[in-house]
């Protein structure tokens, strides 16, 4: 899986994040059934696969001049912490009808995070982990999905068996659509250098937009539906997904025409002196009952009394701050827009080597509502497999991100305000950075052990904190 | 004089009683959740809603199966003066998978809730909390997962007779409260009895539901280990004019009771189901089945529900030619 980072851009790609193509010489169930002439693996009309990922992170104390300040409740702690996350995942995909495919993923996963998942804005050290988690282990159904081709020519183009695709030669020109319980991150931002924190990167800030707050409930997932249209080199995604009831929340609001995010992505793929590349223009507009920064200020200072702490006896949505000298986001919630438009790089510049770019920016009025609390951010990166020292199957990649709030956003959190994520009682405003570097070796042809460094700048956006130290280590395994 | 002693009398035989009425309130208890759900979808493959037909034969092969059922009233709690649907609406779509080889099977079957809520109150001496579940508030939910394996012990796929055995484990997930599961590992070891004849199918089952949740006596709670049984029988009939497709039309009955009190009324029950299917009938290669079936509680209580409905998509794959290359089978 991981050998083939470098080479495919047709693959289908975990928490949000999908999997990433299997290796084709890996040790797998289908492979094995396939060398023993009981399944076509080049063309298949069911397919099964598996995985199983921990990982684990330890965080060193650092230095912060203040923590939870007069009772706001979001900050990452300065002492000793560790986290993990356990996954276990299977992948079955059946074949229903000429362009007909169902695909079902039930996943079992465990997780403990940091600082009960707090205090860090866009660079959150493991993107397994998920919102309302818990350490006694949970079976959930994390995808359910139609999905139907209808092909209008051009060159055949081979699709290879793997999670969450099944092996099929497809036309250049089609139209895909895809219906169900997904993540949207199984359809955009397919960057095959750098998506999945199961085999290469662990920090979010390298898997997708940080910046980006696509709809979703607490585990990553949602309900919608997609739309993509192939065109030989070039390719049109359009999605209309459902967000969470209550910001960051479970439960998912199926009013579709009411409350939901429109995504738009249009990818171009291309060939630099031999070497495949892509650029990528995402837009997304989100519809929900969200609160405005400047709002929540507005009312704290028109009326201090709608302060942080009076949420819960006013019986409002809230992330339980006991700042009662701060503004609050749950006074102000009301059905408001946020935007946000971000570009996207992959260039393998080597057989071996492959760079990645990321940069978003969201207008960084509203609250964050699914993802994270960065308003704007950019990453960039490698990624190396180990064919020039003879392991072609390690994995080595190195990268740096930064993420910014807006100046109201900033404002807010200054004043001792919360969000979903971040909220240390005060602020001075800082972008947040991450540098994280790992690698990965191939123990056997299906499990690999990772080791893992993260730094990480001005958490929470605060420059008083930090910098924090993260090492982290990994075993994954695939079957 | 009088009058003033007797207001004070008053005075106390009131207080009393609202002490009383006070005790009385605080000695009703909590009653838990459980898994409700008495309909066990079949393995993929297994041809009956209910029931398994033990037709695994051939070389490596597979099944994956979608069904969705419906059930009103599943649990109902009442002590002759008051009367509670606990759980009213009931509804779940099953995902089955199901690899087979030779007499050999072995399954998985994962429910995810869809809908499963009811009314609360307060039946005796207990206080019921009614679950609340529903695709909006549960969007990812999957109840216990069901992993088992069975074996045909005698008889081939065709036979008048067949006999197997069947042994699953139920993992617990999801929450009590919810109704959906029992919160602890269970375990159903079944004998399996099917057989064909040119135009009648029948299948059987006798079996014991290894249940440590064991809530007496509180009603409408779980009871402990169960004796688990069934039987379906149908009649054949062939579709289209190259008998591409088979339908077969018939009853499934099913139940159970605890057997801390075998057959009791409160602690069985016991549910009939009219169901077809239509299959294809081709030798060699992927075929699809179509159930439906509808029915109710013959004794609805304990999880049988008043009434019920299932539809259920399978696709599964047939290879007869391998089974008959198999020595032992007959042409």
């Amino acid at each position: 899986m991981v050998g083939r980072i470098a080479a495919s851009s047709t693959t289908a790609r975990a928490q949000a994040a999908p999997p990433a193509a299997h290796e084709d010489a890996a040790f797998d169930f289908m492979n094995l059934l396939a060398h023993q002439g009981l399944h076509n693996i080049d063309d298949e009309s069911w397919n099964a696969y598996g995985q199983f990922t921990y990982i684990s992170n330890w965080k060193l104390p650092f230095d912060a001049l203040h923590t939870n300040l007069n009772g706001s409740p979001n900050s990452l702690l300065p002492t000793y912490e560790r986290s993990f996350t356990g996954s276990f995942t299977l992948f079955f995909g059946l074949r229903l009808w000429k362009g007909g495919q169902f695909y079902l993923v039930p996943e079992v996963i465990s997780e403990q995070p940091l600082s009960g998942l707090h205090g860090i804005g866009g660079a959150i050290q493991n993107f397994e982990l998920q919102k309302q988690g818990s350490v006694r282990p949970q079976l959930y159904r994390s995808r359910t999905y139609l999905k139907q081709s209808f092909d209008f020519g051009g060159e055949p183009v081979r699709q290879t068996s793997d999670p969450m695709q099944l092996a099929a030669v497809a036309s250049s020109r089609r139209l895909v659509l895809t219906v169900g319980n997904f993540s949207i991150l199984d359809v955009f931002d397919k960057n095959s250098v750098s998506w999945d924190p199961r085999q290469t990167f662990l920090n979010m800030a390298f898997m997708t937009y940080a910046s980006w707050d696509f709809p979703a409930d607490a585990r990553g997932y949602t309900y919608g539906v997609t739309g993509e249209l192939y065109w030989d080199d070039w390719v049109v995604r359009v999605a209309r997904i459902l967000p969470p009831q209550d910001p960051n929340a479970a439960t998912i609001d199926f009013r579709f025409w009411k409350f939901y995010g429109d995504e738009i992505e249009v990818e171009h793929d291309h060939v630099i002196r031999g070497r495949p590349g892509a650029v990528r223009l995402l837009g997304y507009r989100n519809r929900v009952d969200a609160g405005k920064f400047s709002d929540a200020i507005a009312a704290f200072q028109a009326n201090p009394a709608e302060n942080a702490a009076a949420c819960d006896a006013a019986g409002l949505y809230s992330y339980n701050s006991q700042n009662a000298g701060a503004p609050d986001l749950c006074w102000v919630r009301q059905p408001n827009t946020k935007l946000g438009i971000g570009i996207d790089l992959e260039q393998h510049i080597t057989p071996d080597i492959g760079m990645f770019f990321r940069g978003m920016y969201s207008d960084g009025q509203t609250e964050v509502y699914a993802f994270n609390s960065a308003d704007r951010s950019v990453a960039v990166g490698a990624v190396a497999k180990g064919g020039a020292w003879s392991r072609p199957f390690d994995v080595a990649g190195l990268g740096v991100g930064m993420s910014w709030i807006s100046a109201t956003h900033a404002q807010y959190l200054a004043m001792g305000g919360v969000d979903g994520f971040i909220g240390d009682g005060f602020l001075r405003k800082a972008g947040e950075g991450i540098f994280e570097v790992f690698y990965s070796y191939n123990l056997a042809r299906a499990i690999w052990l990772s080791g893992d460094y993260q730094e990480l700048w001005n958490p929470g956006y605060n420059a008083d904190r930090g910098p924090v130290e993260i090492v982290g280590a990994r075993i994954h395994v695939e079957f | 004089m009088w009058s003033s002693s007797a207001g004070r009398l008053c005075q106390v035989v009131a207080l009393a009683g609202v002490a009383l009425v006070a005790s009385s309130a605080s000695a009703q208890q909590p009653a838990g959740g459980f898994a409700v759900e008495r309909f066990e979808p079949s393995p993929a493959g297994a041809g009956w809603l209910v029931m398994d037909d033990l037709d695994m034969h051939g070389r490596l092969g597979g099944a994956m199966a979608l069904t969705t059922s419906y059930a009103r009233n599943p649990l109902q709690v009442s002590d002759g003066a008051q009367h509670l649907n606990l759980v009213s609406s009931q509804a779940f779509a099953d995902f089955a998978l199901s690899v087979t080889h030779s007499r050999w099977r072995v399954f998985l079957n994962i429910d995810a809730p869809l809908v499963v809520h009811g009314e609360s109150g307060t039946v005796g001496n207990y206080q019921y909390s009614a679950p609340d579940v529903t695709l909006r508030s549960h969007p990812d939910t999957v109840a216990d997962a069901r992993l088992g394996a069975e074996a045909r012990l005698y008889g081939q796929p065709g036979d008048h007779l067949r006999l197997g055995a069947s042994a699953e484990l139920v993992v617990p997930n999801g929450e009590r409260s919810e109704y959906i599961s029992d919160g602890t590992f269970r375990a159903l070891l079944r004998a399996l009895l099917a057989g064909d004849a040119t135009s009648l199918s029948y299948a059987g089952q006798l079996g014991v539901h290894l249940r440590p949740l064991d809530d007496a006596p509180a009603p409408a709670t779980a009871q402990g280990s169960e004796l688990l049984f069934g039987a379906a029988a149908g009649a054949k009939l062939s579709v289209g004019s190259d008998n591409r497709w088979t339908l077969i039309v018939g009853p499934e009955i099913y139940g159970a009771t605890a057997l801390r009190s075998f057959f009791g009324s409160s602690t069985t029950a016991l549910e009939g189901l009219l169901s077809a299917r239509v299959e294809g009938t081709a030798p060699h290669g992927r075929q699809l089945r179509i159930k439906v079936g509808g029915g109710g509680g013959l004794h609805p209580d304990f999880g049988s529900p008043e009434w019920r409905v299932v539809l259920a998509i399978e696709v599964f794959n047939r290879d007869l030619y391998s089974a008959q290359v198999m020595p032992g089978t007959p042409n």
